[in-house]
């Protein structure tokens, strides 16, 4: 089975939400609360275990060629924002259940039935995707649309997204078609385009990989996400050097301490 | 209807209540009728305004004293019921009913078919009753087909074939299929031998429901749905060939004119014939005007033409520096009276430009997506647009409750303090802008002022549409919040909350 992936094109997103509305509406997610943020037009502010899907509002300092902006009006721009799946999914490897799964599409997958509610994917997750229901106990994300994929379908908020700003395909593919789009938008003068794909960092990669203007950072995308199972081994370095030193420690004394 | 001359109103799809212009004086003004029928598949403001409007908490009304009856029908949503969409680009497409409505909800053809017989029924010998008597209202039950098939029309003196019986789907149709339909528009005669409901739609059925195709050939879609008139995609066609009749690009190209066939052909239906080859006296792209050409001077059929031209808002600051003497559009129907006041131009006490407008979230009114918990949570609650510049000289904060107040009356609403909205320099001072989104009402899951209650009733003379994007308004700090903090509800199913009383008899799934 072909390794799928999204590619969201944040020049192509209108910030209509209509993701977020069709991955509720198929996926059976239940609602945020009614709270007004005051943020722009993002009433919903994070992925969380209620928001699979969600839509940010960056407004930002005048740049030019952005939008056909007058050059002293700031620019709006909006962002899809998704669990990325990541090569090396921090929620996976500290899933102790094997609740989390990595499935034949490359994809990380909650499996709602085994997850016991321990929360040590929340902690570990190093974009902050995976959230713990409070009246469940469970912890909720995206399923890539697990079951629409088995169809043969594609997810709900690619197929609901009016522009093409998030496009689904196989992972390779849509790699392709990334470089692609950057080619033509930088020859087009927007320069500031660049992909969101942590490849050097240690999640190894994200499948669902984003195109963003500027410094990700504005979009809440970490320079250089950590999965905390990396810093397994220099921690169990550090203990195994520790109790060494303590056992030789130990010895020392008995070899060296007279009697008294 | 504020003035009591009128005895009843029938509202189908529509929420006037918090989407008309000068809302509150519709509220105020329901309450003169003897009978109002509701149709809606929410119970919107529209039918409770005699129990929950603003007007009834500042004790303006009193239900006590209202006597008017009302009627809430259950209504079929577009799902539940068959049907046409129109666009504006005039694509007419059939839709099949996916699923029942629910309880006794049902459609409004079906409404409207079983009234006209009830009041067909009810038909008096008096004279006035004459036309009632005489109307055809022959209609099934709820087939929206049928009454598409009368609206492209029908020859009155021959006979349907087989072909457009089984076409219908059905041989209990017979009364509609008794008559041989039209080809077009252009079999439509004067003299009483044909029928039809609105030419431009002749042509729908054209062997069979074109509105119901969903095949598309070709690069402008012809097979998916009807475009009126005549299935023609782009209107003014020939304009995409030069005078020769040769298409001015190649790539671009929709109609050209065949000199082996002597006529027009191409990749869209020509708006030209044969009879008009290119040169020739008719060979005048702009079929609709009587002269076949296009218009910047509007000789008749514009009220306020015969050019474009600029005119400030009924209210506004600012003076018009085309015309100092004539600031206004004199053709505008301002409709203005002691409850439908307007702001003096210029008028010191609305210093501030008042739009209103539609958020992605949100329907209208807000029937359709207050009351849906998807898009509500999106939108959450009443909000006003300024720029910090305003936001300084009026001493507020990000967040902070604001009261926006136009002649016609005062709403509240949180200050989202952006600069996204600019402030302008005009006529040597500085203008500052309050945008204001109008979904919410008193009804929903989320609910806030009803900002159309700041909008005045006039008319734009030609399409005669109020004015909503320029208006004189004022703002400031809100003493007082009548709002509380919004409480977190509890989570409800992804269940429309169809003819839900209020919060509490939320259906669950």
């Amino acid at each position: 089975m072909a390794v799928t992936g999204f590619f969201t094109d944040s020049t192509l997103c209108i910030g209509c939400k209509a993701c977020e509305v069709a991955c509720k509406e198929w996926n059976e997610v239940p609602d945020d609360g009614f709270r007004w943020s005051g943020l722009s037009y993002d009433n919903t502010l994070a992925l969380g275990h209620a928001t699979w899907r969600h839509v940010k509002f960056v407004e930002h300092e005048a740049s030019i060629g952005a939008g056909g902006n007058a050059p002293d009006l700031m620019t709006w721009q909006f962002s899809s924002d998704v669990c990325k799946h990541c090569e090396n999914a921090g929620c996976l490897e500290a899933c102790p259940t094997g609740s989390i799964v990595r499935t034949e599409f490359g994809s990380v997958y909650v499996q709602p039935d085994i997850c016991n509610g321990c929360g040590y994917c929340v902690v570990t997750c190093p974009f902050g995707v995976i959230d713990r229901r409070d009246d469940d106990g469970r912890a909720f994300k995206c399923t890539f649309c697990y079951d629409r994929q088995k169809a043969g379908l594609e997810p709900a908020c690619a197929k609901a997204c009016p522009t093409g700003s998030i496009l689904f395909g196989n992972l390779d593919e849509l790699e392709r078609a990334a470089d692609r789009r950057i080619a033509q938008l930088h020859a087009a003068g927007m320069r500031d385009a660049t992909i969101y794909n942590p490849k050097n960092s240690s999640v190894g990669g994200t499948h669902a990989f984003f195109l963003v203007r500027g410094d990700p950072k504005n979009y809440n995308l970490p320079p250089d996400p950590v999965v905390p199972t990396t810093l397994l081994r220099p921690a169990w370095n550090a203990a195994a050097i520790g109790a060494a030193a303590m056992v030789v420690g130990s010895l020392l004394a008995f070899a060296l301490g007279g009697r008294k | 209807m504020a003035d009591g001359k009128l005895e009843g109103l029938f509202v189908m799809g529509q929420n006037p209540a918090v989407g008309a212009p000068n809302a509150k004086l519709e509220r105020m003004a329901l309450r003169n009728l003897k009978w109002l029928v509701v149709r809606d598949y929410v119970e919107t403001e529209t039918a409770t305004f005699w129990r929950d409007s603003p007007e009834v908490a500042s004790g303006e009304l009193n239900p006590d004293d209202i006597a008017t009856e009302i009627f809430f029908f259950p209504a079929a949503s577009h799902v539940e019921k068959a049907g046409t969409f129109t666009n504006t680009q005039r694509l007419l497409q059939f839709r099949q009913k996916a699923i029942e409505p629910p309880g006794d909800a049902r459609s409004d053809l079906e409404f409207m078919v079983q009234l006209g017989r009830r009041m067909k029924a009810r038909a008096s010998d008096r004279p006035r009753d004459a036309g009632l008597r005489a109307l055809t209202w022959n209609y099934h039950d709820d087939d929206a087909e049928e009454v598409l098939r009368e609206i492209q029309g029908w020859h009155n003196d021959e006979r349907g074939t087989m072909k457009d019986e089984q076409a219908g789907g059905g041989a209990h149709r017979s009364s509609f299929i008794a008559h041989r339909l039209v080809k077009d528009f252009s079999e439509l005669k004067n003299d009483g031998s044909t029928t039809c409901g609105c030419w431009i739609y002749s042509g729908v059925f054209d062997g069979e429901n074109k509105a119901n195709k969903r095949e598309p050939r070709g690069r402008y879609g012809h097979g998916w749905g009807f475009a009126w008139p005549l299935d023609r995609r782009i209107l003014y066609n020939r304009c995409s060939a030069a005078p020769d009749g040769k298409p001015w690009s190649d790539r671009k190209k929709l109609v050209w004119w065949d000199d082996a066939k002597g006529e027009w052909t191409g990749d869209d239906v020509p708006d030209l014939t044969g009879e008009n080859p290119p040169g020739s006296k008719d060979d005048a792209p702009f079929i609709m005007h009587a002269d076949g050409v296009g218009w910047i001077w509007v000789a008749s059929g514009l009220k306020d033409g015969p050019l474009p031209t600029h005119y400030e808002p009924l209210e506004s600051n600012i003076a018009n520096t085309l015309y100092p003497r004539q600031a206004k559009n004199p053709a505008a129907d301002r409709k203005e009276r002691p409850d439908n006041p307007y702001a003096k131009s210029p008028d010191n006490r609305f210093p501030y430009v008042l739009t209103t407008y539609r958020l992605t979230e949100h329907h209208t009114a807000g029937g359709m997506s207050r009351t849906l918990s998807h898009l509500a949570e999106l939108q959450p609650e009443l909000f006003a647009e300024i720029s910090p510049e305003l936001a300084g000289e009026v001493e507020v904060t990000n967040g902070e409750w604001i009261t926006i107040s136009t002649a016609r009356g005062s709403i509240q609403a949180r200050a989202l303090v952006t600069s996204r909205v600019p402030s302008l320099d005009l006529d040597g001072r500085r203008v500052h802008h309050v945008g204001l989104p109008y979904h919410w009402g008193y009804r929903g899951l989320v609910r806030g002022d009803i900002v159309n209650d700041l909008i005045a009733i006039s008319e734009e003379p030609n399409v005669r549409i109020m004015e909503t994007k320029g208006l004189s308004c004022n703002i400031r700090k809100s003493d007082v919040t009548r709002h509380p903090e919004p409480r977190r509800r509890r989570r409800i199913s992804v269940e429309t909350l169809r003819f839900a009383q209020g919060d509490e008899v939320l259906r669950w799934r």
